[in-house]
């Protein structure tokens, strides 16, 4: 029997997107706020304009597909003009979510100007003070997407998990982990983007090898920090099935669904668990340890390289196809 | 606060409660203006009660299951194929031969609490002051279905035609007429009542006064103003051990939400 969905894939890119676009910005502002004067920025320089530049994008293309998801898209200027008192106290989460929105991509979008290559892009004087600005600017406005972006990514789940009616959705833990995968899925794209970049003439031929070796030191931070989020992110699935158990009732029949059996099991599994957060936590552990443990260069054959970041995206994806469609197919259980 | 502190501020309210009620009295005129201004004070002080809050009362003793309801519902508001604002839902329960069919009308609760008010982005969604109808401002909905996610008793759709959010408002136009709503006019076996739940003088009042009403899901805190008499909750998920039990609901396509 099929089931009867309100909200499908718009919906879910457009959490998927929120998050990646928010995550990429906390890495990037983190990055910058980390040490401004420092060797660090130095080397992770690039990061920190990746995540700039990737951050607004995502953020409005899931817009525009929540957007066309509604029944009446002309009408979504009504989110933020409706009634502008009653907005300010209202408590809707979506409504709170649209105002951070507008701000995360009006400040985001700022951020990421900072980081054009002004002199480049402008010749004379003009470049020059367009250049010393974005240097000026750039760590406030650090300062405020850093914050922005993780109200971002939060307000994904509590969007989900305001709603008592679906039981999957109303948990604690829900905003921990959309948060943790909102990050690790951000720094995916990152990681994706650089060694995308990267796959220059003059590496080996299979494998990306460049020759600066504090790019190779920036890479193993960025992987390590990877590693760790989706250990995070195992942990908290596991709080996220333990926490439903616990409450019994409806949100252990929820739960279920997810669990062996149940009919986003295969979805779950093998999507969110194997390929998103197992396999990638594998390869790329493995290539760390062989780093960390047995002191080898940190390196590895293209491929591999590229195919973590992009299964971490996948199961970013499954994650949230997996909540917003397991959300809907459970509820309350009782007349 | 301790009673010497606050009695110059209490005093003033006394006060303007005072004012208040004489003034209902002015203006009521007739006897029921005292009465009146005794609802006033009441209203501010629960913030409830005295209000009028139209409802229903489905005694399921007297329901055959017929479905007239439903077939009212949908000419009357015009409800497009394939989405319901009222239906029954039957319940099968039992063993052969001790086996037994049970009918369940459903239809929005007018909750007190609504949680589809509070999700609304756009306010679009809110609860009438002057009756306590839940309606939906079709110039103003966006059709996002937060409120239809929201509502625990799956009473929401999204208007196929219109595109806005859509549900039962109990024939808000026929109540404003004085009429009763459309599935209580039809109702073979009167087994709808319909009235204001606050007013100790209805028929509906006094008969979940005098009868052991419950009303759906109730843990959920929504306070709904339909209530039921004889209603078994029981369902798929929560049936006891050797049970037997089926529901048939509105969606006869799709699953039932477990
Ligand atoms: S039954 Fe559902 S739609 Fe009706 S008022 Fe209650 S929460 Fe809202
Ligand atoms: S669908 Fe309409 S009534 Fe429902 S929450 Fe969205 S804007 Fe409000």
């Amino acid at each position: 029997m099929e089931h009867h969905l309100m909200w499908h894939w718009p919906v879910i890119g457009y959490l998927f997107l929120a998050g990646l676009g928010a995550g990429a910005i906390a890495v990037s502002g983190i990055v910058v706020l980390w040490d401004p004067a420092g060797e660090f920025r130095h080397r992770a320089e690039l990061v920190a304009r990746l995540g700039a530049f990737i951050g607004p994008l995502p953020v409005i293309i899931g817009t525009a597909l929540l957007i066309f998801e509604l029944g009446r898209p002309y009408r979504a200027l009504n989110l933020l003009t409706s009634n502008f008192w009653f907005m300010l106290f209202n408590p809707s989460p979506m409504n709170w979510g649209s105002w951070f929105i507008l701000l995360f991509f009006i400040f985001a979008t700022v951020y990421a100007l900072t980081f054009l290559p002004w002199k480049a892009l402008l010749r004379g004087e003009r470049g020059e003070r367009l250049a010393a600005r974005s240097e000026r600017w750039r760590s406030p406005m650090a300062v405020i997407c850093v914050p922005l972006a993780i109200a971002m990514a939060i307000y994904t789940a509590i969007l989900l998990a305001a709603v008592p009616a679906r039981p999957l959705w109303h948990t604690p833990v829900l905003w921990l982990l959309f948060t943790v995968s909102a990050i690790s899925t951000g720094l995916s794209a990152i990681i994706l983007v650089q060694r995308f970049m990267f796959r220059k003439p003059g590496a080996v031929r299979g494998a990306v090898r460049r020759e600066d070796p504090a790019f190779r030191v920036t890479e193993y931070y960025l992987v390590s920090m990877k590693v760790i989020l989706i250990i995070a992110e195992l942990v908290v699935i596991g709080l996220f099935i333990m926490f439903a158990h616990m409450t019994i009732n409806s949100s252990k029949f929820a739960v279920q669904t997810l669990l062996p059996g149940g009919e986003m099991a295969t979805a779950f599994w093998v999507g969110v668990i194997l390929v998103g957060l197992l396999l990638p936590a594998f390869i790329e552990g493995f290539y760390l340890l062989r780093t960390a443990v047995l002191g080898h260069e940190f390196e590895w054959p293209y491929v591999i390289n590229v195919s973590a970041p992009i299964a971490i995206l996948f199961g970013g994806v499954m994650l949230r196809y997996v909540i917003v469609v397991g959300g809907q197919i459970t509820g309350p259980i009782g007349i | 606060m301790s009673e010497g502190s606050d009695s110059p501020v209490s005093r003033r309210k006394f006060l303007k409660k005072i004012s208040q009620g004489a003034a209902a009295v002015a203006t009521g005129g007739v006897a029921g203006g005292a009465m009146h201004a005794a609802a006033i004070q009441s209203s501010a002080d629960t913030g409830k009660q005295g209000k009028v809050q139209y409802g229903m009362l489905i005694d399921l003793r007297r329901c055959i299951g017929c479905q007239a309801c439903t077939v009212a519902c949908k000419a009357e508001a015009d409800v497009p194929m394939g989405v319901t604002r009222s239906w029954v839902e039957y319940a099968e329960k039992g063993l052969y031969p001790n086996v037994g069919r049970s009918f369940l009308p459903r239809l929005c609760n007018q909750c007190s609490e609504p949680h589809c008010v509070r999700v609304c982005p756009t306010g679009a969604t809110y609860k009438r002051p002057q009756d306590g109808i839940v309606v939906v401002d079709q110039g103003v909905c966006i059709g996002c279905l937060y409120c239809a996610q929201a509502c625990p008793y799956d009473m929401r759709y999204l208007n196929p035609v219109t595109r806005f959010a859509d549900k039962c408002d109990l024939c808000i136009h026929r109540v404003a007429k004085g009429l009763v709503p459309s599935c209580v006019n039809t109702c073979q076996g009167r087994a709808r009542i319909f009235g204001d739940v606050n007013d100790p003088t209805s028929e509906i009042h006094k008969l979940i006064a005098r009868n052991p009403v419950s009303v759906i899901r109730e843990t959920y805190g929504t306070q709904p103003n339909v209530y039921y008499i004889g209603l078994d909750t029981t369902d798929e998920n929560t049936k006891k051990p050797g049970q037997y039990v089926r529901v048939t609901t509105n969606k006869a396509k799709s699953k039932k939400r477990t």
